[in-house]
């Protein structure tokens, strides 16, 4: 199993396999870093408009992605899966709609923080960006969620789920992302 | 790697036609719908208030609405369900009210609605001591759940998995698909030509598998198989399906090659059918893809509403109802096809010709989740 790995946290992040690292202030000028060192291929559409989940998710991602040396590209969709966990799931996500809700005098809630109420949202944007077709699902074990979720990624890559899977742990404040493949990319 | 074949031996679920299969089954033959306007909550600042909601079952009880769905019919199981069961819940916002409460009256603690707290609850009703898993994968959560489950009892790494799934008609997910312009003003419409958006829906269930050698065994009454299952995405859009269904078409592709089977093998499709524009549309382009030509096809969100996270194992439990009574039900909403569903959907029960099902369901972010289910074997000699 070919294994690489991105990680972000709150003032740094980085790949495992190639050793890189960088720091960072705002999420928005790492952004305009790591497309400059070629590790986003593209701009990241809506990226103003996502949680911070997603913003979190979808760097690790391309970290990750760099790590294994994976090309992606507008144009060019991929078998790749992506799973997640956190403790929380879209815990604040559903508390900053639904207080916006409340605080509009309970009459119409905003779309763009409704959608990121389901676990699995942050794991779409990712999906999207990266043109990432495979398996896209939340997962939150009650027993050791971290080492249960990356055993059940490789369990879904030797069952046949997916040739390939992003298996990112995450919270509010950091993203780890391992890339897991049944051969090399 | 050990070969198993993963069989239902037991289900129960809850909809706003009452408590269990028999009711939910005799209001679709009978051809009525459960969906009516919401009085739960103050729908009258939304453009719909259509929603199929569960009597009996509302604000100011002392657990969540979730909870009084899915607990009752867990607790009735629990004789059935062996301690060694590996519990999976399937839900999008679970015991979202319990939010709620603690935003609008400042009492309880929001923390209380995760999911892997609920987890607890359900494994505590069906008197389940192993660790178990949450899956959410947005309106598929229940058809990848038991997807993921009969991978485990096909692969042998388990041979009894609990899947129980629940979603209830909240004022968050109400206002939510509210704002979205989700909401069909009137009872939701699958496949018509003037369908005008989904009808949410409180549901919940349970499924028990089991590897076919341990119900054997134990002597379980075996009600249907899961043979093929698989997962995609679309990598498209946040809340719009892809446009020509091929995120859709590739998961019933590896769907029916893992259960080894061809598209001239399904005898009915149990299709998502939310009744939105978009979505009806990209699942009519998935099936023209790959039947080539008109396959059955049905939806129930028009009689019991999109149950959301529920919604796959909801469908299923239908789906095996279908597959003994050997008739495939009326889409419930359906006065003309979309030129696109002509031939395939009908207002009227028809006779189920072959002995598999492809069940099938998609949400935000793209997700799709595909089933193909069977009659127990011994039925198909």
């Amino acid at each position: 199993m070919l294994k690489r790995r991105g990680w972000i946290k709150e003032n740094s992040c980085g790949c495992s396999g190639k050793g890189r690292e960088w720091r960072y202030t705002d999420l928005r000028s790492l952004c305009v870093q790591l497309l400059a060192d070629s590790v986003l291929a593209h701009p990241i559409d809506n990226f103003g408009r996502f949680n911070r989940e997603s913003r979190l998710i979808v760097l690790s991602s391309a970290l990750a992605l760099y790590d294994a040396g994976i090309v992606y590209g507008r144009d060019r969709k991929q078998d790749i899966g992506i799973v997640g966990t956190s403790t929380d799931g879209s815990l604040s996500s559903n508390l900053d709609y639904f207080r916006d809700y409340a605080s509009c005098g309970r009459t119409l809630g905003r779309g763009n923080l409704f959608i990121y109420t389901l676990a699995s949202s942050p794991l779409a944007e990712s999906s999207i960006h990266f043109g990432l077709q495979g398996p896209l699902v939340f997962l939150r074990y009650a027993d050791d969620p971290e080492e249960r979720m990356l055993a059940e990624a490789e369990f879904m890559i030797r069952n046949g789920d997916a040739s390939a899977l992003l298996a990112i742990v995450f919270d509010s404040q950091k993203a780890d992302c391992h890339y897991l493949s049944g051969g090399m990319p | 790697m050990r070969e198993e074949t993963a069989v239902i031996t037991d289900c129960d679920i809850r909809t706003a036609y009452g408590r269990g299969l028999a009711c939910c089954w005799e209001g679709l033959w009978e051809g009525r719908t459960a969906i009516r306007p919401c009085t739960r909550f103050d729908t009258g600042h939304f453009p719909s208030r259509m929603a199929a909601v569960v009597d009996g079952i509302g604000y100011g009880g002392r657990s969540s609405l979730a909870a009084r769905m899915l607990i009752p019919l867990l607790e009735s199981s629990k004789p059935l369900v062996p301690c060694d069961a590996v519990p999976v819940l399937a839900s999008t916002t679970g015991e979202i009210d319990l939010l709620e409460k603690n935003v609008l009256e400042g009492t309880g603690d929001a923390a209380e609605s995760r999911l892997d707290v609920f987890l607890e609850k359900v494994k505590a009703a069906a008197g389940i001591k192993g660790g178990g898993f949450v899956v959410s994968g947005a309106c598929a959560s229940s058809s990848a759940a038991l997807g993921f489950a009969a991978g485990l009892i096909q692969n042998g790494k388990h041979d009894c998995v609990l899947v129980a799934a629940v979603d209830a008609v909240t004022e968050f997910v109400f206002s939510g698909f509210s704002s979205l312009m989700a909401l069909d003003p009137e009872p939701a419409k699958p496949f018509d030509r003037q369908r005008a958006g989904l009808s949410l829906g409180d549901g919940a269930g349970f499924i028990l598998l089991m590897s076919c050698s341990r119900a054997q065994r134990e002597g379980r009454a075996i009600l249907g198989e899961i043979s093929g299952w698989a997962m995609t995405a679309d990598a498209n859009h946040m809340t719009g399906p892809s446009r020509d269904g091929d995120g859709l078409k590739r998961a019933i592709q590896k769907a029916l090659d893992r259960a080894c089977v061809s598209d001239g093998d399904i005898g009915v499709i149990s299709s998502h059918g939310t009744g939105t524009v978009y979505n009806d549309s990209m699942e009519m382009k998935a099936y023209t893809a790959v039947f080539g030509r008109p396959v059955p096809l049905y939806s129930i969100k028009g009689a019991v509403g999109h149950t959301m996270g529920a919604a796959g194992l909801i469908e299923t439990a239908i789906a095996l109802r279908v597959l003994r009574e050997r008739v495939i039900p009326a889409t419930i909403g359906l006065r003309d096809a979309d030129p696109e569903a002509k031939n395939w959907v009908s207002s009227e029960k028809r006779k189920l010709e072959k002995s598999v099902v492809l069940l099938n369901n998609s949400g935000f972010g793209g997700v799709n989740a595909a089933l193909v289910l069977r009659q127990p074997y011994a039925e198909r000699q």
